[in-house]
């Protein structure tokens, strides 16, 4: 929602490649560690003022100490220290969203403007009507904050709101109940992280015995309803390419698995999260899977953990800044990513599994429900909505 | 000990043991009609449990049956029916379904026994069921169920759904907890627990596998040895369990509770509270208590009055007897009673009269013994000088025949010996005479060695011409008479003289202490037989070819008037030893000499 107020230079596509917004085009040079992003003429913040270098090379700085941005006539530069070849991609993410400050003020480029905020419950935004790109075609968007599933999906049953979050497994039970259903592809990573590196070799067997353990695909299917997809990889396979070559689990035969715990392991503690009760199941799911394979798994849902349940949605839909974003938000090392190819994206995430720290579940979908007079929905990948585009059309009696 | 104080005490122990042993067999009693009631009331409760547990069986199987004919499961039933089921969509079911029926367990598998959806472990979707066949039971059961926090005990129903061509399999249950336990009407006192047998074969307690229906009462703990036992033997056993001094006896009952394949998943615990018992054991101590006490005081008081009543005839009898001994055989009981001791005491009182007048001829008979002793002796004594005389006489008759120079000289032979005849008759008759008038002591302190060495000083010659060695070792003093102790002690010497002619060793010995004094005589003559010993104080006998027969009487009359005794050892060919013990007899000292002393 930040993307209906506040504008980044760039704009990943379905396919994460990176499209020009408020900047025009750029170039790489000195091998990836210098780029030149030409900015769009015309952009106007809220308060008027023009879209110039300066704001641009201010608002990058404040969130990337690490880079030197320097402001020219119509453009900015970019120093890393390091190549840097998903640096466009990297300007797409929201953190690198173009803001001026005024009086303590944030001020965006968007299309949307912010007229009331309740934080954490309520959002109310208007239409920008200077809107470079021009005006949206609906005056108003009211945003409740903070519902849950259950309680979205009664108020769009009592015709309270037009489009309603839907969970990965309520998307088919949804779409069979008649409803207009925008999902993305899979993209959130549902994964058991580690809180330790192994302490051992018996523990890393142990850890790949586990890995394989998994009926992901019965999760997906049963508990999720299809809504995601059984995953051995950290990236999705429609965005690297590669994660065939990295098999869910279920593959564990008798023999493998007394080879991998031939000695006996200390049971683990698992946490996840109690409010969500299909993370509940997933959680015994796991258990049940580890203690055929012979490991036992203790469940908790607070307090000190072997294992953590978690899912991490990225903001990026381009590999490379997805992979940076796993890796720190699974605690693990963050990748160089100096490579542009596909095998040093296939090595780095490699290397990121190889651990032990991280085993991947599945890729889940986000989906959006939207009512039937409600036109024109469009949701990127990484899940940021695009209400601009949307209009509606007059509800049937 | 008295027979006064030994009836007293036997009454008081007849007494205290009578008390002692009705407390004993009322306590018995009172425990056996406890325990009978105990057993009656656990056998109730457990009765009232196994009721409850098939009526909450047929409860489960009711609910279990509702949803096997609920819509939502024959649609599940459909989708099962189809070649490749996909059973995704009733993940959720189960949930819902023992929600609605307030169920604790609920599965749902299909007829492979693939379970469909577990409310209980949803996450078991796509699992095995083994209860989910034809065999499976159709009445209510026991069952150790797997939930996601572990094993728990439930009571269970299983419904087959069948189809045409495939059938549906519905597990229902409810937990057996606290809630169910607390559904039992309890009588005061009692409570029921419930151990969860749910390690299969678990031998040992795990104290967080029991439930109680009520609060703690700490004797948690000390159940664990039955519960084992149990475990052991899986057979009912009972036991009083006693954790702590707070915590009050109590008796528990335990009944082992099988599954369908006869293991051992629960074991039912019925408490009674032995607190009443206790209480009622107290009561009946303290009312033993206060009867023996009371029973004791009145039986001493009792006992007493009757002990007197009975002994007092007795110890009359006891004292006359004392009297008798004593020497007074004049005693007499007074015949009180016609019962075995007034027959007692008028044997006895028959008795002492029979006594006295045996005495009576007793000592009539001695003194005619007595008489003809004497005038036998006399006779004999006074025959010996009389021969002479006679001999000298009709000597001296026939003398005058002769002429009168033989006449004079017999006459003058003659004249010397009925002279020295007649001194002999009349030292005969002065002996007897003497002994006759044998003077009573005149007490006075007499120091035993001055008295022994003069007594040998007198047969100091005849000592030294018979070859007599003499010893005289004597220290101490004695109250007597010097003279009668002279006399008696110049006897037991001569006699020991006499008995050593060829010589030998005389010892004279002499000790005294505060009490006694006693003297010692002995020789090395040839001794004298046991016989001879003890006729040897017999007034007029003697061994020897020359005497009167009175020495010996003389010195036991003199010991016996200063209250002292003698008595005599001898051994033949060895010697013979006179001892003599006396009395201090100081009370008997004029007062002066008791002063000096």
């Amino acid at each position: 929602m930040t993307g209906l107020v506040f504008e980044t230079l760039v704009r990943l596509d379905d396919r994460g490649v990176p499209q020009p917004h408020l900047a025009t085009s750029w170039q790489a040079e000195s091998g990836d560690q210098r780029w030149r992003i030409f900015l769009r003429s015309g952009v106007t913040f809220r308060d008027g003022a023009r879209l110039d270098a300066a704001t641009v090379a201010a608002s990058l700085r404040a969130a990337n100490p690490d880079w030197k941005v320097m402001a020219a006539a119509d453009a900015v530069v970019i120093e890393t220290a390091s190549p840097r070849p998903a640096l466009p991609a990297e300007l797409a993410l929201m953190s690198n969203s173009v803001a001026r400050h005024e009086n303590g003020k944030a001020i965006g480029t968007g299309p949307f403007l912010i007229s009331q905020f309740d934080s954490g419950k309520h959002l109310s935004l208007k239409a920008n009507d200077q809107y470079w790109n021009g005006r949206p075609f609906v005056d108003s968007v009211e945003i409740e904050l903070g519902k849950s599933y259950r309680e979205q999906n009664a108020l769009f049953d009592l015709g309270k709101t037009d489009v309603i979050e839907i969970a990965p497994e309520n998307i088919h039970r949804a779409e069979a109940g008649g409803r207009t259903v925008v999902s993305s592809r899979p993209f959130s990573l549902m994964a058991l992280a580690f809180a330790e590196p192994p302490k051992s070799a018996d523990e890393s067997h142990a850890r790949n015995a586990l890995a394989m353990s998994f009926d992901t695909t019965a999760i997906n299917h049963v508990v999720l309803q299809d809504g995601g997809e059984p995953t051995g990889a950290l990236l999705p396979n429609w965005l690297s390419g590669y994660a065939f070559v990295f098999p869910p689990g279920k593959n564990l035969d008798a023999a493998r698995r007394e080879k991998l715990l031939a000695r006996r392991i200390t049971p683990w503690t698992l946490r996840y999260d109690a409010a969500d009760p299909v993370s509940r199941v997933i959680a015994e799911r796991i258990q049940l899977n580890a203690r055929d394979t012979g490991l036992t798994i203790q469940l908790a849902i607070s307090g000190a953990s072997d294992l953590n349940l978690l899912e991490i949605s990225p903001s990026s839909a381009d590999a490379r800044v997805q992979l940076r974003e796993l890796a720190s938000a699974l605690g693990l090392p963050a990748p160089k990513l100096t490579g542009n190819s596909a095998a040093d994206l296939y090595a780095e995430e490699k290397a990121l599994l190889d651990t032990h720290q991280v085993i991947p579940l599945l890729q889940l979908k986000s989906a959006v429900s939207v009512r039937a007079n409600v036109h024109g929905w469009n949701s990127s990948t990484s899940g940021e909505w695009h209400v601009e585009d949307v209009w509606l059309s007059p509800e049937k009696p | 000990m008295s027979f006064r104080r030994r009836l007293l005490l036997m009454f008081a122990l007849t007494v205290v043991i009578s008390v002692a042993a009705v407390a004993v067999i009322v306590s018995y009693m009172a425990r056996r009609a406890f325990d009978r009631a105990n057993d009656e009331r656990s056998a109730a409760l457990v009765a009232q449990f196994r009721r409850e547990f098939n009526r909450r069986g047929e409860d489960v199987a009711r609910r279990v049956q509702t949803i096997a004919a609920d819509p939502e499961t024959s649609r599940m039933a459909l989708a099962a029916s189809k070649p490749t089921p996909d059973y995704s969509a009733y993940l959720d079911d189960a949930q819902v379904m023992a929600e609605a029926q307030r169920l604790d367990f609920l599965e749902i598998a299909d007829d492979r026994g693939t379970i469909i959806s577990s409310a209980q472990w949803p996450a078991k979707f796509g699992y095995k069921e083994p209860l989910a066949n034809a065999k499976a039971p159709t009445v209510p059961f026991l069952k150790e169920e797997e939930t996601p926090s572990g094993p728990e005990l439930g009571l269970f129903a299983v419904r087959n759904l069948p189809s045409a061509e495939h059938g549906l399999f519905i597990i229902g249950g409810i937990r057996l907890d606290r809630t169910f336990l607390s559904t039992l009407d309890l009588p005061a006192g009692m409570r029921v627990l419930l151990y969860e047998n749910l390690d299969s074969g678990a031998t040992s307690f795990a104290p967080q596998h029991l439930i109680s229906s009520s609060e703690p009462s700490g004797n948690e703990l000390g159940l664990a040895a039955l519960i084992q036992r149990v475990q052991h033997d899986a057979k009912d056993a009972n036991a009083v369990v006693s954790s702590s001094p707070a915590a009050d006896d109590e008796t528990v009952n335990a009944i082992p509770l099988k599954g369908e394949n006869d293991q051992l998943l629960g074991i039912l615990l019925v408490g009674s509270s032995r607190r009443p018992y206790n209480e009622l054991r107290g009561q009946i101590r303290s009312a033993a208590l206060l009867a023996a006490g009371s029973g004791l005081a009145v039986a001493i008081l009792l006992s007493s009055w009757l002990a007197a009543r009975v002994t007092r005839p007795v110890e009359k009898l006891a004292q006359a007897a004392h009297e008798v001994a004593a020497g007074n055989w004049n005693a007499h009981v007074e015949v009180s009673s016609e019962d075995e001791i007034g027959q007692l005491a008028d044997t006895f009182n028959r008795m002492t009269a029979e006594l006295l007048q045996q005495q009576d001829r007793l000592v009539q008979a001695e003194r005619v013994a007595a008489w003809r002793d004497l005038a036998r002796r006399l006779g004999h004594e006074l025959k010996n000088p009389l021969f002479p005389l006679q001999l000298t006489v009709e000597n001296l008759i026939r003398s005058r025949e002769l002429g009168q120079q033989e006449f004079d000289e017999t006459f003058r032979e003659s004249s010397t010996t009925l002279l020295a005849e007649i001194s002999h008759l009349k030292t005969i008759v002065s002996r007897f005479s003497d002994f006759a008038r044998m003077p009573q002591p005149q007490f006075q302190r007499v120091e035993l060695r001055e008295l022994l060495e003069n007594v040998v000083k007198v047969y100091q010659a005849q000592l030294s011409k018979t070859n007599i060695t003499c010893v005289v070792e004597a220290t101490g003093s004695v109250a007597g008479d010097p003279d009668l102790l002279h006399l008696a002690f110049s006897n037991l010497v001569l006699n020991a003289i006499e008995a050593m002619l060829q010589g030998g060793r005389l010892g004279v010995r002499a000790s005294a202490d505060q009490s006694t004094a006693r003297v010692e005589v002995s020789d090395t003559g040839k001794g004298i037989t046991h016989e001879e010993s003890a006729r040897l104080f017999t007034p007029y006998y003697t061994s020897k070819k020359e005497g009167t027969g009175l020495g010996l009487a003389v010195v036991q009359s003199i010991v016996s008037d200063h209250g002292g005794r003698i008595s005599v050892r001898s051994e033949l060919g060895k010697g013979t030893t006179f001892i003599i013990e006396l009395p201090s007899n100081t009370e008997k000292l004029p007062s002066a000499w008791s002063a000096r002393t």
